[in-house]
This record gives C-alpha cells, structure tokens and sequence, in this order.
C-alpha cells in the first residue's frame, strides 16, 4: 500500500509555521517590519539565487509571532483565515501570460450557471496577508493598474465585475521583487510602480555570512562553507570583467549538496557553480582554475 | 674538286669591283666597313666565298630603307665570326641574317652585332635555332621586335650560363610570356641573365618551372623570377632543385603564387635546423597529390613549429596532418596554418612546454579573480624594455598593476605540470597584490609587534650628500610645478610620507616603502630580510588560503628548496640570511648556522614563525624583519669552515618571546644611538673591513617560483593609478630629484650590464631615470602628479559653430574639466552613404549561410513572443475561448458583456527602434587575422607597431593573401544580423560615423528609420570603410536625434566601435583622452534620459579600461575576439531586446 501524503492549503491560509532559517545582511528585517507596520509596499531588488523569497518568508513568519502581534494589538492584527495568529503568505510567481484576472479573480462556469473565484491576490487582500509578487517585471503590463489602488493611500482593489471595491485588511501587505536583469531594455518597472515601494537591494552576502547559510542549508563542514563562499566571493570578482552573471549563493549550496553526497568538491564545483554561469570556454577555464586552487 | 673552288680570286675581280661599285648608293659606313672586312677576309675565304659574302653584304643593305645599317654590322661582324664559323656555315650565318633582315632590318642588326660573341659559346650548327629563336618573338610589332632584338643582345650572356638545350628551352618560355605581354617578357629577360650565372646546375629545373608558369599563370612569372634571385639562390643547391621540383608540381596543381612560395619557403628552410632542411622538403612533397595548397604552410611554418618541436616530433606533428588531409584534403590547409585544433592539440600533446601567450587570458582572469583588481598578465620581456630595474626575463614580478610572468614554462615535462608552474608563480604575485605588500603604510601599526618604526630614523647619508638634495628638491624641481610654491616652508602640510629631518626641512618620501629602506644603513641587506619575511607571510596565507593549491605550492617549496646552495659555503652574515630563506621554505631538518649563532637562529625561527599567523600584515613583516636586521646585521661575513657551523635543532620549542629589548633594535637603525656617536654606522663598518677580512654582501640566490620582488618600485609605479581613482585634492608632484634620490638609493634597482666607471654607471642611471620618467608620465592618466606643469585648463581654440550648410546640425560637446558644456561645440554633417557593388553583401551571405541560418533559427524563436496571441479585440483570427465564456458568464450574471471575444496574432508587445552606429575610423582600417582565436595567436606581439611588423612579416612569409580589416568584420556582422531583422519586423536604422575636428563629424546614412529595405541597402553598406577620426558623442547625439523622433516602446542605441574616441582638438593636449571619454558618457547618459538605452560593443581588447567609465552604469561589451562579431551581434541584438 503507498499513500502519498501531502498538505494542502487554501492560497490564504498557507503560512509560515516554521522559523525558517534566514541570515540578515544589514537591517533589512527592521526596514521590513517598519514598512509592515506603516503599510508601506515593499520591492526586493537583487540577483538571483540572494535570498528575496527566503527572506519573505522569514519576515512572514517573523511577523507572525506573538510579539508582534502583541505590539499591534490596538491596531487589531490582521484576520488571518486560519485564525491563528499567522499572517498569510501568499505568493504569485509572475510571467508573461499573467493578466490581472489571474489576480483578481474570475467567474467560472459550472452546472449550475456561473460562480465567483477569487484571485490569490483578492484572497490576500482580504485575508490581510502578504502578497508576494515573484519577478514583478514578467508579467503583462496591464498588471500594474491593479497593484497601484493598493499600493498608496488608498489600499483598495477594484474588481470591476463584481462591481466590487475592496479596502485591504489590516495585515496586507504587497511585496514584489524584481531582478534588474542584464542587458534587458524592454522590461523595465515604470516609475510610478517604482515609487510606490520602498526598495530593499539584495546583494552577495559576505563570506562569512554566506558560510553560515551554506552551513545551514546543505548541512555541511565548515570549512567546506568557507571555501564555497571564498569560491564565490572570487568569481563575483570577475563581474568586471566579462562575467555576465555571478555565482550565487543557490548555487553554492547546490554544490555543497552535491559534495555532501560525496561527489569530488571540484567536480561539484564544475557542475553546480562553474557550467552553470558561463558558456564562454575561456573564462570556464579560469573558473576551473580558481576552483582548483580553493579545493584541493 | 668543283669549278667554283678552282675560280681564280682574279676571275672574280669585276664582279668584286660591281659590288664595290653598289654598296656606294648606301651611306659612307657601309663602305667602309666592307673595305675593312673585306682587307682581312680576302685571304682567309675562297674567292667563291668572298663572292658570296660580298653580294650578301649587298642583298642586305638593299632589302629596305634602313637596312644599310644591317648591312654594316654585317660587315663589322664578319670577321669575327669567320673566324669561328667553317666557310660553309659563315656564308650560312650570312644567310639567316639577311632572312632576318627580310622580317625586319633591326632584328638582323641586333642579330649581327651579338654574333661573334655569341658564336664563341655556340656550336656552328646551332646557328639557325638560336636565329629562329630570336625570330620566332617578332610578330611585327614594335614590342616584339624590341623584345627580339633584345634577346639576341643578352644572348652571349645567356649562352655564357646555359647549354643550348637549356638556351632554346628558355627562348621558347619567353615566347610563352610574350603572347600575353611583351613587356613582361622582356624583363624576364633582363632578370635572366642576371640570374642564371647565380643559379648552379639547377638553371634547367628553374627554366621548366618558369615555362611551366607561363602557361599557367603568366602574371606570376616576373615574380618567380625576383623571389629566384633573392631567395631561391640562398639556398643551397640541393635544397633548390627539390624546391623547384615541388614548384612544378605546385603549378601542375593550379597553385597560384609560386613566387611567394619560394621567396616564404626558401626563408623558411634557412631558418630551420640545416640537418633537418633535406628532411623537411621530402616531408613537403607528402601533401603534394592531396593538398597541395598544404605545402607551402608546411615549410613556411616550419620553423616556428621547430621553436616548440623537436625534428621528431614535428615529423609525428606532420604524420597527423597527414592523416587529416586523408580524412578531408580541404582540412590540410587549416592544419598546417595552424588554425584547426587538430593541430594545434597535437602541438601541444606534442610539446609540453606551455607559453605564456596561449595561456595568458586564463592567468589574467585567474589573477583578477583572486585579487579583485584590474590586472593584466604580460611576458617578463616587456617589463625588461622598459629598462626601469627589472633586468631577469626568467622571474616573475609585478610592479603592483600587472603581473610579469617568463615567456614558456617547461621545467616539466608534462604540460599539466607546466601550467601547474605558472599557476603557483602567477597566485604568489597575484598574492602580493591581494594580501596587500604593496599597501605597506609606514604609519600603519603592526598587529604582533611592538612599533618601533615611529621610533627609527633615517639611517646617516653622507650629510654633503643630503644636503645637497635637499637644497636641490627645494630650488631646483622641475620647472612649473616646484617653481609655483619655492617656499619651503610651504610644504610640511603636504605629504603623509614625511619624514623629519635634523634641519626642521621635512623631505617627502616618493614611497612608505622607500621610507622604511632608508631606516637600514645597508639597505641591501634589509631589502633582502624583508623579502624573504614577507614571502614566508604570503606563502603561509596562501597556503591557508587556497587549499586547493597547497599540494602543488608545497612540492614547488621543497623543489626550490633543493636547489639552494650550501649554507656551509656561504660567509656568516649570507649563511643567517639562507638560514631564513631556507626557514621560509619549510626545511624541517639539518640547518646550520655559524657557530654562536644558534640562539639567535632561534629567535628568528620565533619571528618568522610569527608571520604565519594568517592574520600578519605588511607592516608586520616590516618590523619583523627590523628585529632580523638588528640580529644580523652585525655578523661578519667572513667564510669559515665547515666545521664552525652547528646544528639548528628544529625540534626544539620555539622559544618563547621575551621581553625585548627594543634600545638594541634601535640602536641598529641610525636612530639616536648612533647618530648621537661619533661615527656614523657607515664608516665603522668600513673601518672593521679593513681590520678583518669580510666578505662584501651578495643577496641570496632568487627563490625561483617567488620571482622579484620590488616593493618600493611596485608602490611608486602603482600609487600614481590609483591616488587618481581615490585621491582628493591637489596630489603632490613628484619631482625628478626625487626620483633620482630613489634610483640613487634603491636597492630594487639592477641594470642589464654594469658599466664600468663612474661615467658609465652615472649614464646608466640618468637613462634609466629618463625612462622611468616615461613610464611614470604614461602611467599618471591625469598628468596631474607628473608632467610639464600645473594643468590649467585652457579652452580649446574657436568658439560656437554655426550650422550653415544643409542636413548639418550643431551640438554641444561636455567638457569634463570645465564641468559644462561647451556650447554649440559640433557640427555634424549628414550624408546618404553612396553606393557600391552588392557583391560584397552577397558574399557575406553566402560565405556565412550556416550562420545565416542559424541566425534566423534563433530569431525565429523570439517569433512567438513577438506574435504572440493578441486577446481580447474585437475583431480577429479566432474567438479567443476564454473571452467567449467571460462574455456568456457576464451576460448571464447581468453584467455588460465585452465584445472583446477574439484574438489576433500581432505584435504589440515588441516594438523596437534600434539605431545602429558604426565606427567608421581609420583605426578599422587595420588587418585582423580572421581565423585566430586570441589565446591562439601565439607570437603575436602586443605592441601595436611590432604587431604590425610581424603581421607584415607573417605575410610576406605567404601565410595570407588577403586579409579583412575590422571594418570588414563590423560589416559582416551587420549584414548578418539585418537579414534577420527584416524578419522581426523591428524598425532599424544603420548609420556610419568618423570626421576630422569639431567642425567635420561626418554622418553617414546607411538605413534611414524609417526606410524600406531594398537593393540600394546592400549597395550602401558595401561603401562602409575607415576614414578618419572617431568623435563619439555628436555622432550619439545625432543617432539619439533621430531615434526619438520614432515611435516605439523601446528604442535602443547600438554602437559597434574598435575603440576609444579619438579626435583631434580633442581639448587640450594630455587631457583628449579623458575629455573624449567623458563626453561620450554624457552623451549616452543624454540619449538614456531621452529614453532611449544605449549598448556599446567593441573590439578593442583593452576596451575594459575606459568603458567602465565611458559607459558608466550602462551596458557594453568587449569581444575579446573580433571574429566572433558577426555571430554575438544578432545574439546581443536579442538579448537587448528580449525578455
Ligand atoms: N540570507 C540568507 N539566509 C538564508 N538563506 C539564504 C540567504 N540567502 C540565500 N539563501 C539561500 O539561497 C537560496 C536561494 O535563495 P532564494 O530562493 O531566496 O533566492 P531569490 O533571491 O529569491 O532568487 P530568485 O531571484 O532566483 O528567485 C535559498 O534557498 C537559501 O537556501
Ligand atoms: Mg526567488
């Protein structure tokens, strides 16, 4: 007999209940919980594979705790659907196909003539949780009417069919990341969604920070931590100089993974960090060499 | 016996007389001639004879107007001829040239007047043929007959060299030539006779070759014949006939260029090893049936491939390019020009040895990569030319920007092992610069010692000496920048590198490092002592550091370490400072050191053991090495017996560190101590030398794998880059008594060949002080520490411009110094390209039709996207299926129904406008070698002017006919990417840029915006080529110009451009440089405003030193190999443009 066994959640009722493991860089945790506080929407800007989604998710469950809670007692915390305290986490990976119903909601058709689904972010609004929007830029532009009701003063999400206006719960909270990716003149936020957010900029963490996150995720020595992150602090060097994209901290721990399984560390290296960045043999090659002189 | 030999010279006598009587109707010479010969014939022929010859003299004089002259040389040449010729054949001779005389009087002239000279080489019989020879040129023109006579003239000289066969077989190769040019031939002729004399027995093998040539390629032959005489003749005779055997055959193949062949392959078997010459043309003749075109690459690169093969294996190298050539003979070509990795992998299997040229990119993103800075790998020879101190090819070293590693690593005989040598040699210097030698800070407290540098003085210099200098640094610095603050009071604000001086003057210090040497009195010694303690602390940390290095950097120490010499052979004072290079490379056991000395041996152990704490810095290593200097620098060096030396027992515990005593430190560097004394340090030393019998001090050996080291050096040449990028506020100026002080002092300095003298040295160092000088000025981007005089800014001439003339348009130009711009700066004018050929277009299409494929098939790609399905319209292809049930489930939940229900393919989402800008300077103008990847083009210099001689030579060598220029490449890139623009339907246009000065940007238009594509296109694009100057911004302001009057979403400035702007009257002199940078930053940072996002791409290989700052925050690439263009542009167009 095999069962498979999964959880299931309604999108508004997923939380974080687990504190999940997250490595502050500076002060973003403070900048974040203030801008929760003062409902102010937030923008996570930074390369990928440093930490944006771990990081809402951090602050998700961070912000669930009771003494958070306590503290916003007089503003009466959020109605979270699960009723237990935790501020909902909801998330919307976006992309090109992605128009506002996708958010929003729509009508679906069944037997009995037509029915009303709300969109995650409808769901979100309502539930007063914090909605995540991954890689803002993806998505079609039409997107953006809907997020800026809700993201100044107003905090208000119009559902045109529905006739429906919706004030946002107390708790809700629009966080979108973007990436400003490389050599990409067509997707661009425009500047009055820019403006909307306080921007919170992601970068490589330093190598003793990174160690500890390797550390923790691939469960792995710590000198084996420390080489990986001097690997990687070594080849954001070459940003200057030809590398289009750095290693990041993602792959790093791929490769800590790997090593972990008792693949060779070079060769891990190679397959997780050094064929992942880079197609130009050239500079492959002088990877190689930085990783041959890191791990023996 | 006939009647006619019986004839009586008597019975004769009238018929001589009627002759006599006739020739008077000719011209007085005639006559005479006839009477002259006729005096000396008549007894030598028999009166038939005379008979015979004297009617001929008339038959010939008679046939046409001029032939009188025909006649007289004729006549003139008789007798001479008689005497060779039997009386048949001299009435025979007669004969033939009265038939010449018949085609043409001058042809017999000629004929005649070579006769006797001729006929000493020539058999009688051969008479005939080499009349019709010569005969057999004239074809009635005035060329030909030039020509004809012409050949009978150099015939004697001809005759001289050659047999009559060969002769005849050369007359028939010239008549050859001379149906297709007269004139060709007849300087064949000309180089003929000079050549063959010159050419030994192989005259034969070169007149078939020559003949050979002139049917198949009869505008080579004249070639053929210079590149004989030249090269050919070099060789040695065994070598030329087997040359010119494959010559023919090369010729029978239809290749073309022989000329070129011989003068390339002769050069190139000369310079081949001689027994390997013989070897090397049978091994040439392999290729011949299958690739023919292969041969000439074989011998030409014959002689660099030798530079790394031994005969052997370049016979094995040779075998596999064979069996290329087996598998597909179009592959032999490639191979030999070493341009397929068949061969250059089996070049490399085949030598282990590694050059630096081929691994040098790697080095330098390796190096960049651990140290975070912008360093450039280069040969250890370039340093060495600069002649500033560095004088070992075979060290490593770096001056603190770029490392110098030596040219070929192959110590090993495994190529793995030999890249493992230069990768250890590389990351020690790299280390240098990463763990910060070179950032020593006298100031700067050290993290394990007490500080006892603030406490040290100068040692004492001669004080005449010291003086002098002073007063020298004071009055007499270089002119403009001294001269402006002569007070010498005014300084002691100035330098953080001062020191005082009894005088109250403060002398500032070019250098913390140099500060630091002048506290030793033997500046040698402690140059020597901080080496060896910094190198322990750089090896310890990269030990730690890069582990995965450590292996191999530890089999690296223990081979030095095997390689120095005997502590026991060595005077005192030397034995302690190998005792602490040995230390430094980790020997374990059976140290020595003079007896006595063992204590102190420990406590240097204790210090240097300090050093390999990972947290040791610089400074560190300079108060370590104090400590060490004040242990040793009182040993005599004298040379003892072995026996007077004693165990170091290592495995005793490190002592303990003590308590100090810092007053004996001190009292070593000319603190108060000595200089208190009577004596200064000097002198007593110079006394004890007399009493004793010291030895002078030599430095020890080099460690091999940790190269030079000079620090001093590093920070004077490295700080004048960098105070520029973080200095605030006016630097100070190096004056050229200062650097003179240094050379003076230094330690780091060594010259080539010491001269002998005073005057010899003192010439020595004031070139070495120019060159330094050079190097520094060139370093000093600004000039501001270093030039002729405070910068002031000056205006350049003129003022605002007025565009008068149609489609010119004026624009400002930024001026970085000023902060401003300068206004109304630029007239840009603004031509419609002309038109040339399509071929070149079609060429590029059809040479490329892989890439155009695949080009296309990539675009295609972006297709979808592009069309991507339009929903919600009111009109189109289909009813869009979730937009019917939104609008069924509206109308049903009584909300108004959109009528939006269908979709359309269309492209709104891309809605591009690119304006490409093509650098159009005369810099594209230069050759680029199409087929060579950079880390390939081994041997290729990189000095601009050398490369273009070895690229010349490399040419003339016949390895390339023809070559592309950049700007070829630039238009090839283009042509390929707007075939499959048309495809995307994005609005393009293509513009061209160069212009001479402010007034003349020339503007060319290519594609307009808004222009069709059509056949006048490719037509335009054909005319692309370099003219003159690159002035960047208006060309950008115009391209923003036009690219904002259209309508689109994105719109994009594409410049594709070899390097930096450049442009005369670029401001002033000293500053174009950075002016023109600058402006073109602003002008792109302009269009960026205007919304428009720029992207540069170049060429140029050091385009990462200014782009960063030309292209600020924007996007831009360099291609490290122009090659790639054509296939990185479409990709970076789709990148650019796509998600
Ligand atoms: N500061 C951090 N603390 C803990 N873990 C981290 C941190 N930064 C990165 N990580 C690790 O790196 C991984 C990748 O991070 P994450 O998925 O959050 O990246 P991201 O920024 O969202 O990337 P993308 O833009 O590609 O979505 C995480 O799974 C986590 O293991
Ligand atoms: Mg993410």
């Amino acid at each position: 007999m095999t069962t498979t066994e999964y959880r299931e959640y309604r999108v508004e009722e997923y939380s974080v209940k687990e504190e999940p493991f997250y490595a502050p860089l500076s002060d973003e945790i403070e900048i974040f919980t203030a801008a929760y506080k003062q409902k102010i929407p937030v923008l996570l800007k930074g390369p990928t594979g440093v930490g944006k989604t771990r990081f809402i998710e951090y602050m998700a469950w961070r912000l669930s705790q009771p003494l958070n809670v306590v503290k916003s007692k007089n503003k009466k915390p959020g109605p979270s659907a699960s009723g237990n305290g935790m501020i909902p986490l909801v998330t919307v990976a976006c992309h090109e196909d992605l128009t506002a119903s996708d958010l929003i909601g729509r009508y679906l058709l069944d037997a009995n003539g037509t029915r009303w689904v709300d969109g995650p972010l409808t769901r979100a609004v309502k539930a007063g949780g914090i909605c995540y929007l991954d890689e803002i830029v993806e998505a079609r532009k039409d997107t953006t009417v809907i997020i800026h009701p809700l993201t100044d003063h107003r905090r208000l999400l119009t559902i045109d069919k529905l006739g429906q206006v919706i004030e946002a719960a107390d708790g809700f909270l629009m966080v979108i990341s973007y990436n400003p990716g490389y050599q990409n003149a067509l997707k661009d936020l425009k500047h009055s969604t820019r403006q909307r957010f306080v921007a919170l900029e992601f970068t490589f963490p330093p190598p003793e920070i990174e160690t500890e996150i390797i550390m923790h995720e691939a469960d792995v020595e710590r000198e084996i931590a420390e080489q990986l992150a001097k690997l990687g602090d070594k080849i954001r060097n070459l940003r200057d100089y030809g590398l289009a994209e750095a290693a990041s901290t993602r792959v790093l721990i791929y490769a800590a993974l790997l090593m972990k399984q008792g693949v060779a560390p070079r060769r891990a290296c190679q397959v997780a960090v050094t064929w992942g960045i880079t197609d130009d043999e050239q500079m492959q090659r002088s990877i190689d060499e930085v990783v041959t002189t890191i791990f023996a | 016996m006939t009647t006619d030999d019986s004839r009586q010279a008597s019975d004769l006598g009238p018929e001589m007389a009627r002759i006599e009587k006739e020739l008077e109707r000719f011209p007085g010479a005639v006559l005479e001639k006839y009477r002259v010969a006729r005096a000396e014939l008549d007894s030598r022929l028999r009166p038939q004879d005379l008979l015979d010859w004297g009617n001929h003299a008339l038959a010939i004089a008679g046939k046409a107007v001029r032939s009188w002259e025909a006649s007289a040389e004729y006549l003139e040449a008789s007798p001479a001829v008689q005497r060779q010729l039997p009386s048949g054949q001299f009435i025979r001779w007669a004969a033939i040239g009265g038939r010449l005389c018949d085609d043409s009087p001058s042809l017999a002239v000629s004929f005649f007047k070579a006769s006797p000279d001729a006929l000493t080489r020539l058999r009688p019989r051969y008479v005939d043929d080499w009349a019709n020879l010569g005969r057999a040129l004239y074809r009635g023109t005035w060329k030909s007959s030039n020509l004809a006579c012409h050949f009978y003239e150099v015939s004697p000289q001809l005759l001289e060299s050659l047999t009559f066969a060969e002769f005849t077989r050369f007359g028939e190769s010239l008549q050859v030539l001379s149906r297709r040019s007269y004139d060709l031939a007849d300087e064949c002729l000309v180089k003929a006779a000079r050549l063959f004399p010159r050419l030994g027995e192989e005259r034969d093998a070169f007149i078939t070759v020559s003949r050979d040539l002139a049917e198949h390629s009869w505008r080579e032959v004249k070639g053929l014949y210079d590149a004989a005489s030249t090269s050919l003749t070099a060789l040695e005779p065994v070598h030329r006939s087997r040359m010119l055997s494959i010559a023919r055959r090369l010729i029978a193949a239809e290749q073309v260029n022989i000329g070129e062949f011989f003068a390339g392959a002769s050069n190139a078997v000369n310079h081949v090893p001689a027994e390997f010459r013989q070897r090397l043309l049978e091994l040439a003749e392999e290729p011949l049936a299958a690739s023919p075109a292969s041969v000439n690459l074989l011998i030409t690169q014959a002689p660099a491939i030798l530079d790394r093969l031994s005969p052997s294996q370049f016979e094995e190298w040779h075998r596999e390019g064979m069996r290329a050539i087996d598998e597909s003979p179009e592959s032999g070509p490639a191979y030999y020009r070493l341009e397929s990795a068949r061969a250059r992998e089996s070049l490399d299997h085949l030598s282990s040895g590694v050059e630096l040229n081929r691994v040098k990119e790697i080095l330098r993103t390796y190096c960049r990569a651990l140290s975070n800075r912008d360093i450039e790998v280069n040969a250890t020879q370039q340093i060495v030319d600069k002649k500033i101190g560095w004088v070992n090819e075979q060290s490593a070293t770096t001056e603190g920007t770029t490392i110098y590693l030596p040219p070929v690593a192959d110590r090993f005989s495994h190529k793995d092992e030999n890249f493992g040598w230069y990768k250890v040699i590389a990351t020690h210097q790299s280390c240098h610069i990463e763990f910060g030698s070179f950032d020593f800070d006298f100031d700067a407290p050290s993290t394990m010692f007490q500080d006892l540098r603030p406490e040290m003085h100068p040692a004492a210099k001669p004080k005449t000496d010291l003086a002098a200098t002073v007063a020298e640094l004071v009055t007499d610095a270089i002119p403009g920048i001294t001269e402006t603050d002569p007070s010498p009071n005014a300084s002691p604000n100035a330098s953080p590198n001062a020191s005082e001086e009894e005088g109250g003057i403060e002398l500032a210090y070019l250098t913390d490092m140099g500060r630091f040497f002048d506290l030793f009195s033997d500046r040698t010694l402690g140059l020597d002592i901080f080496t060896v303690v910094e190198d322990t602390r750089l090896d310890s940390r990269i030990l730690y550091e890069y582990k995965g290095l450590a292996a191999s950097y530890r089999q690296t120490q223990a081979a030095s370490l095997s390689e120095r010499p005997r502590i026991e052979d060595l005077p005192m004072r030397e034995a302690m400072v190998e005792f602490i290079v040995r230390l430094s490379l980790r020997q374990t056991g059976n140290l020595k050191v003079p007896k006595g000395y063992t204590d102190t041996a420990q406590q240097i152990r204790r210090i240097v053991n300090m050093l390999s704490e990972i947290s040791a810095t610089v400074e560190d290593s300079a108060e370590a090495a104090t400590r060490i200097y004040a242990m040793i620098a009182d040993v005599p060096n004298n040379t003892i017996p072995e026996e007077d030396f004693e165990d170091v027992n290592l495995d005793d515990e490190i002592p303990d560190e003590e308590e100090e005593n810092t007053e004996e430190i001190l009292q070593m560097f000319g603190g108060e101590g000595e200089s208190a004394g009577e004596e200064p340090a000097d002198s007593s030393q110079q006394d004890e030398q007399e009493f004793t019998d010291e030895e002078a001090y030599d430095s020890p050996e080099d460690v091999d794998y940790r190269g030079e080291f000079k620090p001093e050096m590093a920070q004077l040449l490295s700080q004048l880059s960098m105070d520029a990028a973080d200095f605030d506020g006016e630097p100070e100026p190096i004056t050229q008594e200062q650097l003179e002080e240094l050379l003076k002092n230094s330690a780091e300095l060594e010259q080539a060949d010491m001269e002998e003298g005073e005057e010899g040295q003192q010439q020595q160092m004031d070139e070495m002080l120019q060159n330094l000088m050079k190097e520094m000025q060139q370093r000093d981007p600004d000039n501001q520490r270093f030039g002729d005089g405070p910068l002031v800014h000056v205006p350049e001439e003129g003022g605002p411009l007025e565009a008068t003339e149609p489609n010119s348009f004026v624009y400002d130009e930024w001026d970085f110094r000023a902060n401003d711009y300068k206004p109304r700066w630029c007239i840009v004018h603004e031509k419609e390209m002309a038109e040339g050929e399509s071929q070149f277009y079609e060429d590029t299409l059809a040479e490329n039709a892989a890439l155009v494929h695949e080009i296309h098939r990539q675009f295609e790609l972006v297709m979808p996207e592009m069309y991507r399905k339009v929903k919600r319209l009111e009109d189109g292809e289909e009813f869009d299926l979730d937009a019917v049930i939104e609008s069924v489930i509206d109308r049903r939940t009584g909300n108004t129904p959109s009528e939006k229900v269908f979709w359309r393919r269309n492209k709104v989402e891309r809605d591009v406008a690119v304006a490409f800008l093509l650098d159009m300077s005369a810099s594209t103008a230069e050759a680029i070698d199409e087929n060579k990847r950079p880390t390939d083009d081994w041997g290729a210099p990189d000095d601009p002017v050398e490369y273009m001689v070895w690229l010349r030579s490399r040419r003339a060598e016949g390895l390339r006919r023809s070559y592309k220029r950049i700007v070829d490449i630039e238009k090839e890139g283009i042509i390929l990417l707007t075939s499959a623009l048309e495809q995307t339907g994005d609005t393009y246009g293509i513009y061209g840029f160069s212009g001479y000065g402010r007034e003349n940007v020339e503007f060319y238009v290519i594609k307009e915006m808004d222009e069709r594509w059509g056949p006048a296109i490719p037509r335009r694009i054909d005319r692309i080529a370099p003219l003159h100057a690159t002035r960047m911004g208006p060309a950008i302001r115009h391209a923003t110009s036009k690219l904002i009057k259209v309508d689109a979403k994105s719109r994009i400035l594409f410049m594709i451009s070899d390097g930096r702007p450049q442009d005369r009257g670029y401001s002033r002199e000293g500053v174009e440089k950075e002016y023109a940078v600058h402006d073109t930053r602003v002008a792109f940072e302009e269009a960026r405003k205007e919304g428009v996002t720029p992207f540069c791409l170049t060429v140029d290989k050091n385009g990462h030193d200014y782009l960063k700052t030309m292209m600020h925050d924007m996007n831009y690439e360099v291609l490290s190999d122009i090659s790639m263009l054509p296939t990185r542009l479409p990709q970076l167009y789709r990148q650019l443009t796509n998600a």
